[in-house]
C-alpha cells in the first residue's frame, strides 16, 4: 500500500520534474546555453500568478498571465544578454551562458528576496480526494497531472506534427542544416526560450495545486531541472519526461523508505553517476 | 608571467644576475602585496566586527588562488570550492572536537581528505573526458549534496545551527588580530606556491593545457596528470584554509561554506581581479569585500544578492580578462 502510494505520487511529481526539465534542456539543445535560472524564471511566474490573485484576479486569468510573463522574461534574456553569448563559441560560450544564468539567478532569487520575501503562491482545488487503485489521490494533484500531461502531449505534437516544431528539432541536431533549409536559427531560437519560459510558469502553477511554491524555492527548482535534464540526456524532450517520471518515483520512494534529507542527495547522486557513466543521458545522442 | 619571461631573455648576457632579477620580479609582487595587506589591521584593530570582516576577506582570497589553480591554470570548472573547504572544516571539527584529536593533527587529516576528494573528482572528469560544463554539473552536484548531509546528519555536524568547536578555542589561532595574520600567512604560502608553479615545468604544462587541451596532449604534456595535479592540490588548499577557518571561528556552520556563499563570491572574486593572474584573486577579494561592507554601510544589505548578480552579468560580459591582467598590460607596453 504505502508502496503503491509511492508509486502514483511518484508519477504524479514525476511529470512536473519532466516538464520543469524539457525547459532546460530545449535552451540547452539549442542554445547551448545551461540556464541556471530556470527554477528562479519559475518562481518569477508564480509570485506574479500571486500577487495578481491577491489582488482579486480569478484564478486562470492570473495563472495565464504568469505563465506568459515567465516566456516574455526569458525571450527578453535571449534578445539582450544572451546575444554576447552566441557571438562565442564552443566551451567559451557554455561557460559564459552558465555564468550569465548563474548571475540572472541570483539577481532574480535577491529580488524575491527583497520584495517578496513570504510570498508564495497557493492554488486550491476543491473536491474530495478520488480513490486510484485504493490510494485516495488529491484533486489538486490529479488536476496538476491533467494539465502536465495535456502540456506533454501537446509539445510532443508540436515537435512531431507542426513545421516550426519540426524545425526546433533541426536546428538541434544541425543548425547549419536548418539554415540550409530555409530555417532562421535565431527566431527559433527566440520562439524556444520564449517556450521554456512559459513551461517553467506552468510547472510552478500546477505545482501550487498540490503545494506552495514559496518564493525561495529557486535554486531548488532549478536544481531539480538540471538533475532531470542530465538524466534525460542535456537536448532530448523525450529524455527529460522519462528521466522526470523515473526521478519523481525515485524521490517518493526514497522519501518515504529511506528519509526525506536524503532524497535530494541521492537524486543528485544519480545525475552524478549518469553523468560519469553515460553523459550523453538516456535518450541523448551520443557525441 | 610573459613579463617575467620577457626579462629573463632580456637579461641573457648575465645568466646569474638574470635570473635573480627574474627570482626578484616573480616574488616582488607578492611581497608588496603582502606588506600591504598587513597593514589594513592597523585601520581596522579596534573593531572587532571589522576585523572578522577583513579576516573572512583573505580567506577569501585564499580560496580564490586555490579554485585559481584548479580553474584558472587547468580550465576545470570545479563548483565545489565550499563543498572542500566545508571537509576541511567539518572534518578537523569532527575529528578534534569529537574524537578528541590534537588540532594539527585533525587539521592534517582533513586536509589530505578534502585533497583526495578533489583528485577524485579531477580523476573522473579525466578519465571520462568531461567538458567543462559537465565537471560543473558533477561538482555541483558534489557540493549540493554535502550541504544536504551537513544539514541532514544534524547528529553529527549541529545541522542548520552548525557546531560549536570548543578544541583550540585558547590557542593563538583565536583572537582579535591574530587569525588575521594567521590568514595572510596561509595567504602568502598560497601564493608562493602558485607562483612556483608557474615558473617551473608544470606552469609550463598548465598553460599548454590551458590554452589547448588537445595541441598540449599532442606534444607530449601528460594533460590528466597536470589536471589532476591542479585539482588535489587546490583541494587541498581548500581543505586547509576551511579547517583553519573553523578553529579560528571556533564554530563550523552550513552557511560558511554554502554554495551560494563560497563558490559565487570566489568565481565573482576571480572574474573581477582576472582569472590565471597571481594577484587576481587577492584584488577580488579585497575588492569584492569592500564593496559588501560599502553596502552594508549605505543600507543596501537587503538588495546585496542582487546587486552580487548584476555585477557578476557586468563582469562576464564587458570585462572577462579581470583587473590584474589589464594593469600588466599597460606596465608592459611602455617600454617597447
Amino acid at each position: 500500500m504505502k508502496a503503491l502510494a509511492a508509486l502514483l505520487d511518484g508519477i504524479v511529481l514525476g511529470l512536473q520534474y519532466g516538464l520543469l526539465g524539457v525547459g532546460l534542456t530545449l535552451i540547452f539543445g539549442l542554445a547551448g546555453v545551461v540556464n541556471l535560472a530556470h527554477g528562479q524564471i519559475a518562481v518569477l511566474g508564480a509570485i506574479i500568478v500571486a500577487l495578481l490573485m491577491g489582488a482579486g484576479w480569478a484564478v486562470i486569468p492570473a495563472a495565464v498571465v504568469g505563465v506568459v510573463a515567465a516566456g516574455v522574461f526569458l525571450l527578453f534574456l535571449d534578445l539582450t544578454l544572451m546575444r554576447a553569448v552566441y557571438r562565442e563559441h564552443g566551451e567559451h560560450r557554455i561557460l559564459l551562458g552558465l555564468l550569465l544564468m548563474l548571475g540572472i539567478s541570483f539577481v532574480i532569487d535577491g529580488f524575491l528576496n527583497w520584495r517578496y520575501p513570504i510570498e508564495s503562491l497557493t492554488i486550491r482545488i476543491g473536491g474530495d480526494p478520488v480513490p486510484i487503485l485504493g490510494v485516495n489521490m488529491r484533486t489538486g494533484s490529479l488536476l496538476a497531472t491533467a494539465i502536465t500531461i495535456g502540456a506533454g502531449a501537446a509539445l510532443l505534437v508540436f515537435f512531431q506534427y507542426t513545421t516550426l516544431g519540426r524545425g526546433v528539432r533541426s536546428v538541434i541536431q544541425d543548425e547549419q542544416g536548418a539554415r540550409l533549409v530555409g530555417i532562421n536559427p535565431s527566431s527559433v531560437r527566440s520562439f524556444v526560450f520564449f517556450l521554456s519560459g512559459s513551461l517553467a510558469g506552468l510547472v510552478a502553477v500546477t505545482g501550487a495545486m498540490t503545494a506552495p511554491q514559496a518564493s525561495s524555492f529557486g535554486i531548488r527548482l532549478t536544481t531539480l531541472a538540471l538533475i532531470v535534464a542530465v538524466v534525460g540526456g542535456l537536448g532530448s524532450v523525450a529524455g527529460a519526461f522519462l528521466a522526470g517520471i523515473l526521478l519523481g518515483i525515485i524521490d517518493r520512494f526514497a522519501s518515504a523508505y529511506i528519509g526525506q534529507f536524503y532524497t535530494t542527495v541521492i537524486l543528485l547522486l544519480c545525475a552524478a553517476a549518469m553523468i560519469v557513466v553515460r553523459p550523453s543521458g538516456l535518450l541523448g545522442k551520443r557525441t | 608571467v610573459n613579463v617575467v619571461d620577457e626579462y629573463l631573455g632580456n637579461t641573457s648576457e648575465n645568466v646569474t644576475s638574470g635570473r635573480a632579477v627574474g627570482l626578484i620580479r616573480a616574488y616582488l609582487p607578492i611581497v608588496v602585496a603582502a606588506a600591504l595587506i598587513a597593514l589594513i589591521p592597523l585601520r581596522y584593530q579596534d573593531s572587532r566586527s571589522m576585523m572578522s570582516v577583513i579576516t573572512v576577506g583573505v580567506l577569501f582570497a585564499c580560496y580564490a588562488v586555490a579554485f585559481n589553480i584548479i580553474f584558472g591554470s587547468t580550465g576545470q570548472l570545479f563548483l565545489c570550492s565550499g563543498a572542500l573547504a566545508g571537509i576541511g572544516g567539518y572534518g578537523s571539527a569532527i575529528l578534534a572536537d569529537r574524537s578528541g584529536w590534537p588540532v594539527p593533527l585533525a587539521l592534517v587529516t582533513s586536509t589530505v581528505v578534502a585533497a583526495l576528494v578533489a583528485g577524485t573528482l579531477s580523476w573522473i572528469a579525466v578519465r571520462r573526458a568531461l567538458d567543462t560544463i559537465f565537471i560543473g554539473i558533477v561538482t555541483i552536484a558534489f557540493a549540493l549534496s554535502f550541504e544536504n548531509l551537513v544539514l541532514g546528519k544534524g547528529d553529527w555536524t549541529g545541522g542548520e545551527s552548525g557546531l560549536r568547536v570548543s578544541t583550540g578555542s585558547d590557542s593563538w589561532l583565536t583572537g582579535q588580530i591574530a587569525p588575521y595574520y594567521v590568514f595572510l600567512g596561509l595567504l602568502v604560502v598560497y601564493l608562493v606556491v602558485f607562483r612556483a608553479l608557474q615558473r617551473s615545468r608544470i606552469g609550463w604544462a598548465f598553460r599548454a593545457l590551458r590554452d589547448d587541451g588537445l595541441a598540449a596532449e599532442l606534444s607530449g604534456v601528460d594533460v590528466s596528470r597536470y589536471r589532476i595535479l591542479a585539482g588535489t592540490l587546490g583541494g587541498a588548499m581548500l581543505g586547509l584554509a576551511g579547517g583553519l577557518y573553523v578553529f579560528s571561528e571556533s564554530r563550523a556552520s552550513p552557511s560558511t561554506f554554502a554554495f551560494g556563499n563560497v563558490d559565487v563570491s570566489v568565481l565573482v572574486m576571480l572574474a573581477f581581479g582576472g582569472i590565471g593572474s597571481l594577484l587576481g584573486p587577492v584584488v577580488g577579494a579585497a575588492a569584492i569585500t569592500w564593496l559588501d561592507e560599502f553596502l552594508d554601510a549605505v543600507g543596501y544589505a537587503q538588495i546585496k544578492e542582487m546587486i552580487y548578480g548584476a555585477v557578476m552579468v557586468v563582469l562576464f560580459l564587458g570585462f572577462r580578462r579581470g583587473v590584474v591582467p589589464m594593469v600588466t598590460d599597460l606596465f608592459k607596453r611602455k617600454p617597447k
